[in-house]
């Protein structure tokens, strides 16, 4: 008894001096540790589905009174802006992204250029980023920087976004599938990809705030991903309503293509491992949506089947073999799946929709707090951020932190992507409640 | 019953279209008359409806079912208009100006279809004027909207506001990720629903009341 009074004492007077001590990287560490932290970290901006939009970034540069400079787009699918060091130091930010060397229209982000978005605001994108637009108004963009390749993805005149455009190859035969035919956009890394790697992992290695990044290949049947963007002829199943089908009248192609897909992924991590391993912190396995507002899109007894067993074995390499924290992000009501997340071995989960049916956060909390991180959940990004007053967000972001914060396991982030039209006030509301929260106003 | 019928509405509910298309074939060869085939994929759609409002089924399994319905309906409805048999209602759906997401509004569409809407299916970044001319030229008792992004919200209100303003004499039904009943009575929509299966209940609702 004695000893362990003498431990607890030791225990809290150290961590009360590694409070004092925290830099980002170690509060991130504890937070994931399920540990109380000095504070809660916050993210924006660390990964492709924690972001801000490019006009949103460029508004809150204005507000904090930072050198204006057009902002560079870090993701032009859903146009995220990059949260340059200078704004992620006001808005006190624990989290930096290494991305992928390409971006999801297949091109790598280099040489900068100017371009005007039809919205009225001039941006910077890489010198790869070729469109053209129609007579009405919307614009196209081709995979890879190659305007001889169909458009991949179509942005409408009054629209803030690119979606996907489905490329179907016209010898596609549902009858017939090749599973190499939807393996094409997986290979081993090259040598392009380890030099980028490298050079990325050298500029970050002595750096204050922890590491995001997302795995190359290990996501598994997302959505945004299916109808390859990236390629200029994509073949196989490309279409969002063939893959649901797909999946539930051929599961087994399914399970091929994901056994695959991951003995590639595996590969690839090990060279990841060797080059920059020690830089990075958090690796965003999987963003497949399996949740609706209100259910799920495919049922638990597929999630099981089709997805946990490959789950498990790119989470088991990275627990086995590195000291990175996996990151599964999943939309909407999912509630029925976190069982199944934490059994698959993701150490994080995230946009934590609270507002989804069944995704209290009292109850996620008391349920899964201990065993999963919530890395999101902190404000409603289709209610109250775009359309509340800057009271209710306050309010919103204050009660969510109270929930998650207590005994770690929580990483500030609003759920999802800060999108456009936003207002400032709202976005700047946010920030001073978490900060606030923090005891860093 | 007829045996083809009941193969054709259990064929529509597990989404085995070879077999739809079988026992489709097969009624109209039996000269069973084209109301009751139609009532037999009716049937078939509602049981999928009704599992699927109740998470025993999944998107997956609705378009399966969907696309087993659209093969016996393109079949069926040569027959259905030399028989002169046209649905009561007719609906003008599309996804708002400036949002190009229809996964939700297709199966919207679908499902109407099968509950034998008459659908105009306008597709996706649909301007407000389009669908006000559209709704004109069907006399559509019903519109459906669809929005799945924050940004594009303004443009679903703009949309219903205009409606009103030319005093069409159209219900209107909104969904989409973002949207919630308190929108819809924001806005003045006459309807709103969460998922496709609702969405017939919904559709129903608003063509009855009428």
């Amino acid at each position: 008894m004695l000893q362990d009074n003498w431990f607890l004492r030791a225990e809290r007077f150290f961590s009360l001096f590694d409070q004092r001590l925290m830099n980002s990287r170690q509060r991130l560490r504890t937070a994931l540790e399920h540990q109380q932290a000095d504070r809660v970290p916050i993210d924006f901006g660390s990964s492709f589905i924690t972001g801000i939009h490019c006009s949103v970034v460029e508004k809150l540069r204005q507000y904090y009174g930072l050198e204006f400079r057009p902002v560079k787009i870090c993701e032009p699918y859903q146009m995220l802006g990059e949260i340059e060091d200078d704004l992620a130091d006001a808005l006190q930010l624990d989290v930096q992204p290494i991305f992928p060397q390409r971006t999801i229209f297949g091109f790598p982000n280099e040489n900068w250029k100017s371009w005007m978005a039809p919205w009225g605001q001039e941006v910077l994108v890489s010198e790869h980023f070729h469109t053209f637009t129609d007579n009405t108004g919307d614009t196209f963009i081709f995979p890879k920087g190659d305007c001889t390749a169909p458009p991949s993805g179509r942005l409408p005149q009054s629209g803030f976004f690119f979606d996907t455009i489905e490329r179907i190859d016209p010898e596609f035969d549902e009858e017939n599938l090749k599973v190499d035919d939807n393996l094409e956009e997986f290979g081993l890394m090259t040598d392009e990809e380890a030099a980028y790697w490298q050079s990325q992992s050298e500029r970050l290695r002595d750096g204050n705030r922890a590491v995001n990044i997302h795995l190359n290949g290990t996501c598994l049947g997302d959505i945004a991903l299916v109808p390859a963007p990236f390629l200029t002829h994509p073949k196989g199943v490309r279409g969002v309503a063939q893959w649901y089908m797909t999946a539930a009248e051929q599961p087994e192609f399914v399970m091929e293509l994901f056994d695959r897909q991951t003995e590639i992924a595996l590969k690839n991590m090990e060279r990841l491992y060797q080059i920059a391993g020690d830089v990075i912190d958090v690796v965003v396995v999987c963003g497949t949506d399996f949740g609706t507002q209100t259910s799920l899109f495919f049922g638990v007894h597929q999630v099981r089947e089709i997805w946990l067993p490959r789950y498990q074995r790119i989470n088991n390499w990275i627990h086995e073999h590195t000291h990175w924290r996996t990151f599964k992000h999943s939309c909407g009501a999912v509630k029925p799946l976190i069982e199944t997340f934490i059994e698959a071995g993701f150490d994080i989960l995230n946009p934590v929709q609270c507002s989804a049916e069944g995704m209290d956060p009292k109850l996620l909390k008391e349920k899964y707090g201990s065993r999963i991180t919530f890395w999101g959940g902190g404000v409603n990004t289709q209610k109250t951020l775009p359309f509340g007053t800057p009271d209710q967000v306050r309010e919103e972001v204050l009660s969510r932190c109270e929930i998650f914060a207590p005994g770690g396991g929580f990483v500030f982030n609003s759920i999802h992507n800060i999108q456009a039209l936003t207002p400032t006030e709202n976005v700047v509301a946010m920030f001073d409640a978490v900060h606030a929260f923090n005891g860093t106003a | 019953m007829i045996a083809s019928l009941q193969i054709l509405t259990e064929s529509i509910k597990t989404g085995k279209r070879k077999e739809a298309k079988a026992a489709t074939e097969a009624a109209i060869e039996a000269n069973v008359p084209p109301e009751e085939i139609l009532n037999a994929l009716s049937s078939g759609m509602a049981d999928v409806g009704r599992r699927f409002k109740a998470n025993e089924i999944f998107v997956p399994e609705v378009l399966v079912a969907a696309r087993a319905m659209q093969t016996s309906m393109a079949l069926l409805e040569p027959l259905l208009v030399k028989s002169g048999i046209e649905p009561e209602h007719t609906v003008v759906i599309g996804t708002v100006e400036g949002d190009l997401h229809d996964i939700g509004k297709n199966l919207v569409a679908m499902m109407l279809k099968g509950a034998n809407f008459k659908v105009v299916d306008l597709g996706t970044n649909v301007p407000a004027d389009k669908i006000i001319e559209a709704v004109q030229q069907h006399n559509a008792q019903l519109t459906a909207l669809s929005a799945l992004l924050t940004t594009t919200m303004p443009a679903m209100q703009q949309a219903v506001e205009k409606i009103h303003e030319k005093n069409i004499p159209t219900k209107i039904m909104i969904g989409g990720a973002p949207i919630t009943q308190e929108f819809a009575n924001d806005i003045g929509a006459d309807g709103y629903a969460a998922d496709a299966a609702s969405a017939v209940d919904v559709a129903r609702q608003l063509v009855s009341a009428r």
